[in-house]
């Protein structure tokens, strides 16, 4: 039984490393051997230059930065805001509440290519295009932050009533309640809510294209389109090595902290 | 934005010294304005607003390139009800949508499950199953297209097998296949995480009594885990119905659409309409109807919802 | 108490943070020195680097000019980024433009002339302007003007036992029936026959017209009114084609890249400009024409064009900027990359010395002769949509047993109304 669990789970496994682990090894590839047919599991020779090539045609280490603070200033703007919202929503009551919980709801609905434009207008207008500005202000507190707030709304659901009983025969007002109280109990929705928003941040692609045009103010994915050659085709190598610089601490993040989360999550139960 | 320490004691001073007017009721319904004010205000900014402007375009002819922006009405209306690709587009979508919900959700409770056997090393496959969605889009599809190809490595693999497979981005069916298989394999690792985390919620002591009382496997599957797990089921199919009709950058890659126009699902159709066509005023009313047609699912699964989610007011 | 402080912090933190890395700020668009930016789809770094160049020259004159920006957009979001920004009001001050989208930038008005200020504009070859011209003014400046040609991969068709190119050049025996057999030959052996490395996908169709040029057959007619696509030479092109990817595997089916360059065909239909990518080819390599048709020779060249935006609040200003960037100078300079469209620097021995790889005789033979008797891809306007139904419309073609002349009067069917239009 365990033997053929083990065995479902290798099997399953392999289209999701199998891609990992081409973009990882074709990174040491020399350019011809990437296309190479059947695929290798393991480069023939070696070559490291595509590392040191990454560094040398774009602005890497400071692209690395941008994506890393947009991206934390990103998950803790969300956090709070998702936080405070979905708190009230779940558990305040007031005139109006369901009106405007559907009013917020809409950002969901609305992929990016719809808004782009005007959004840009926006942007334009205020003289803020070319800056990091639209890619925090608009997720934090735009379309993006909805599922944080939608996520947070349904944990503070599933509370028990007696919560802010509690608490007021402890002497805490509502703020008091939310941060000292709710906020702890909500940690492994707020895990939940970071991871979503860190990924959605850190994989954002057409709004940085579009924002931005200085290479010391691009985003890693915009980044990875600039490894072309002369003739406007990829050099796969280093694309591939800065893919893997890209992911690969990401990586280590989530199988550190993945324990934490995931038991975290499950301690307290998610509901819905 | 935040509320600050000075507002919250302020509202309380106030709040004792006019007691008649601050009833505890009152002091609610300004704490929970304050709450949802920075995510209120963002919404309607960055949200609706520039959904009325698209609603605004949607009535004009306009050419970005031309420059010409010209009220015309519901002229765009009365042609997207008369555009011939419109059946097809539609089809399309709403077969990668089915496809990719159905595909995702099981797969994501499937893999659940497994991991939440007590096995060692689940944590190795638990990383493995969830890596995809660390690494860029751009490698993913590279790498996919790549494998996909007449003489990929995946019908590298079939033959091994003595399958002779398709050209799987070129023909209709097997290219929707594909699109679906390759964005469930890139994101199946969120809902998977979120599966996990309520299945190992659920108290053992659950399913030890029902098995004390005879239930099978499949039994207490249906009785315990669906029911207990189902406000994740509610969250995770609500996130995975909107994103299926977000999808855009792998069809872009793998199909462009193709071949025919079988992948060409309702946000391609836009863009393609909008930016590549240069009909801005026409693309924003296929924006119109999409984000109908999200809001329409959306209602609908938050309706039903009292109906099978426990635990749900 | 303490926890509010907290948040207060991350809210100023996030302010500070995004205030001390965002500064980018806008240029100053009023009294003050003005900066320039140019759109374009290459982000290598020889072409940003000859680019700036000439920029910082062009600044030493020019005080009014603060900065020259050029913005490197990746090819596939150009389009959609492009248009964000024109419709957005923030359009650049010049772009470059493919010359897919031609048409629509010329029609459209959204460029401005230039062909008052250009640097001796009679020197440009009018078979390369014609694309980019509207009653009688030009609209954009066709900087880079590349023929195909086709490169062969010596060594292999020497071990499959075929002639070499060349020798067939001479005798004239160089046509496409006899290309595809030798391609035939060698694809028998296990490397692939003939690859069109921008065609490889069977979507970008317009690629085929190096093919069907030597039938004679074109997508519509000469106005730009009539389909063209059902004529007898077209179908009698296509299916040339078509039995050479399906019957006689000549050319490797959809769905399949093969890497010229990295050895791996016997052929390839390709701009000259990437001869370079062959600096390091472990193999020999020739150039030579295109293979002659039942109708004769013919040549077919791809071009890129930089215009200036008509609603840049500078439009005055970068049309100077253009006139300076495409001088007889510069020309030459960007000769390097791009093949020039000005008869005084079309000679072998100017581009010899920007295209170390390339024999004078391929250049006199391919690139000099192909520009002065060169079609460009078809063009016309609506252009993304045509191509976009044409393609839809295509695909039943790509699998064996297709029906040619069934598909592409169903080609016909689909975009005449829209031609008619």
């Amino acid at each position: 039984m365990k033997l053929a669990l083990y065995a479902l789970l290798c099997v399953l496994c392999v289209p999701f490393v199998f891609p990992t682990w081409w973009m990882v090894t074709s990174s040491v590839k020399p350019m011809s051997e990437i296309l190479a047919f059947p695929p290798k599991l393991l480069p023939q020779t070696w070559d490291f230059s595509s590392y040191r090539q990454v560094f040398e045609i774009q602005p890497f280490a400071q692209q690395y930065f941008n994506s890393l603070y947009i991206a934390a200033v990103v998950t803790a703007g969300t956090m709070a805001v998702a936080a405070l919202a979905g708190y009230a929503f779940a558990r305040i009551r007031f005139p109006g509440q369901n009106v405007l919980f559907v009013v917020v709801l809409t950002g969901l609905l609305i992929p990016s290519e719809v808004t782009i434009v005007p959004l840009f207008q926006m942007f334009h207008t205020l003289g803020l295009t070319n800056t990091h500005w639209p890619l925090i202000v608009v997720p934090i507190l735009g379309a993006p932050s909805v599922l944080a707030t939608f996520i947070m709304r349904q944990f503070f659901i599933s509370l028990p009533g007696e919560l802010e009983e509690a608490a007021r025969v402890d002497g805490l007002g509502r703020f008091g309640t939310f941060y000292r109280v709710a906020l702890p109990l909500a940690r492994p929705a707020l895990g939940a809510v970071a991871i979503f928003t860190f990924l959605h941040s850190w994989n954002l692609y057409l709004e940085p294209i579009v924002y931005l045009s200085s290479p010391e103010l691009f985003t890693l994915p915009q980044a990875l389109t600039q490894f072309v050659d002369l003739y406007g085709g990829p050099m796969w190598n280093v694309q591939l090595a800065a893919a893997t610089m890209t992911a690969l601490p990401i990586l280590v993040v989530f199988v550190l902290a993945q324990r934490q989360f995931i038991e975290g999550l499950a301690h307290t139960g998610l509901k819905g | 934005m935040v509320v600050t320490e000075a507002e919250t004691r302020a509202v309380a001073e106030r709040a004792a010294a006019r007691r008649p007017f601050w009833t505890i009721r009152r002091r609610d319904y300004l704490v929970g304005y304050l709450f949802i004010t920075p995510q209120l205000a963002g919404s309607v900014v960055f949200v609706l607003l520039p959904l009325v402007l698209v609603g605004w375009y949607s009535m004009q002819e306009w050419n970005v390139l031309a420059g010409t922006f010209e009220f015309t009405g519901a002229e765009n209306y009365a042609k997207l009800a008369a555009d011939a690709n419109l059946r097809s587009v539609l089809a399309a979508t709403g077969i990668f949508s089915a496809g990719l919900v159905a595909l995702n959700l099981t797969l994501a409770l499937l893999l659940a499950i497994l991991l939440n056997q007590r096995l060692r090393g689940t944590t190795l496959f638990r990383t493995l199953f969830f890596s995809p969605v660390l690494v860029s889009l751009v490698a993913w599809t590279i790498v996919w297209k790549f494998l996909l190809q007449a003489e990929g490595g995946i019908n590298g693999v079939l033959g091994a097998a003595g399958i002779d497979g398709p050209n799987w981005l070129r023909g209709e069916a097997t290219a929707m296949l594909s699109v679906i298989v390759v964005q469930v394999i890139k994101n199946v690792g969120l809902n998977m995480v979120l599966f996990l985390a309520a299945l190992q919620g659920v108290p053992a002591q659950l399913y030890e009594a029902a098995k004390m009382d005879g239930a099978g496997a499949w039994t207490r599957f249906r009785r315990i885990t669906v029911p207990l797990i189902s406000p994740t089921i509610l969250l995770t199919s609500i996130i995975t119905v909107v994103g299926s009709l977000q999808v855009f950058a792998q069809i872009a890659v793998l199909t462009q659409g193709g071949p025919g126009t079988s992948t060409t699902v309702l946000i391609y159709y836009l863009y393609q309409q909008a930016f590549q066509f240069h009909h801005f005023g026409y693309g924003a009313t296929i924006s119109v109807l999409l984000f109908l047609i999200v809001a329409a699912l959306t209602l609908l699964q938050w309706r039903l919802r009292r109906k099978w989610v426990f635990n749900e007011a | 108490m303490r926890p509010l402080g907290k948040l207060a912090a991350v809210a100023a933190l996030s302010v500070l943070a995004v205030s001390a890395c965002g500064g980018g700020g806008t240029p100053a668009q009023s009294a003050g020195p003005k900066t320039l930016r140019m759109t374009v789809w290459t982000a290598s770094e020889p072409h940003l680097t000859l680019l700036n160049e000439i920029a910082a020259e062009y600044k030493k004159t020019h005080p009014e000019v603060a900065e020259i920006k050029f913005e490197s957009i990746p090819a596939e979001t150009y389009t959609t980024t492009l248009t964000t920004q024109i419709a957005g009001g923030n359009p650049p001050d010049l772009a470059w433009i493919l010359e897919g989208s031609a048409p629509d930038f010329v029609a459209s008005g959204a460029l401005a002339p230039i062909k008052a200020k250009l640097d001796n504009a009679a020197d440009l070859i009018p078979s390369v302007t014609k694309l980019w011209e509207k009653d009688g003014e030009l609209y954009a400046y066709p900087f880079s003007t590349s023929p195909f040609g086709m490169f062969v991969n010596t060594d292999l068709l020497e071990d499959a036992g075929q002639d070499d190119p060349a020798d067939l050049v001479k005798s004239g025996e160089w046509t496409w029936e006899k290309a595809m057999a030798m391609s035939a030959a060698v694809a028998k052996k296990g490397k692939a026959g003939l690859v069109i490395p921008d065609f490889d996908d069977y979507k970008n169709w317009t690629n085929l017209s190096t093919i069907w040029g030597g039938w004679g057959a074109s997508a519509w007619s000469a106005d730009g009114k009539t389909c063209t696509f059902n004529s007898p030479e077209m179908v009698e092109a296509m299916t040339f084609f078509h039995k050479s990817v399906f019957t006689d595997k000549a050319v490797p089916g959809p769905g399949t890249t093969v890497d010229f360059t990295a050895g791996d065909a016997a052929m390839a239909v390709s701009q000259i400009s990437r001869a370079g990518t062959l600096k390091e080819a472990g193999f020999g390599w020739d150039l030579v024409p295109l293979p002659k048709g039942p109708k004769g020779e013919y040549a077919v060249i791809g071009q890129a064009g930089v215009g200036v935006l008509k609603r840049s609040p500078n439009a005055e200003l970068a049309t100077d900027f253009l006139a300076f960037f495409t001088n007889q100078a510069n020309s030459a300079k960007l000769a390097q990359f791009f093949p020039p469209p000005r008869q005084s620097l079309l000679t072998a021995e100017t581009l010899a010395k920007s295209n170390p790889l390339l024999k004078q005789e391929q250049l006199q033979q391919v690139v000099i002769e192909g520009i002065g008797k060169g079609v460009v891809k078809p063009t016309h306007t609506g252009q993304e949509e045509l191509l976009q139904t044409v393609r839809t419309a295509l695909d039943p073609l790509w699998k064996p047993g297709a029906d040619v002349k069934a598909v592409l009067d169903g080609v016909c069917a689909k975009i005449q109304p829209m031609l008619g239009a």
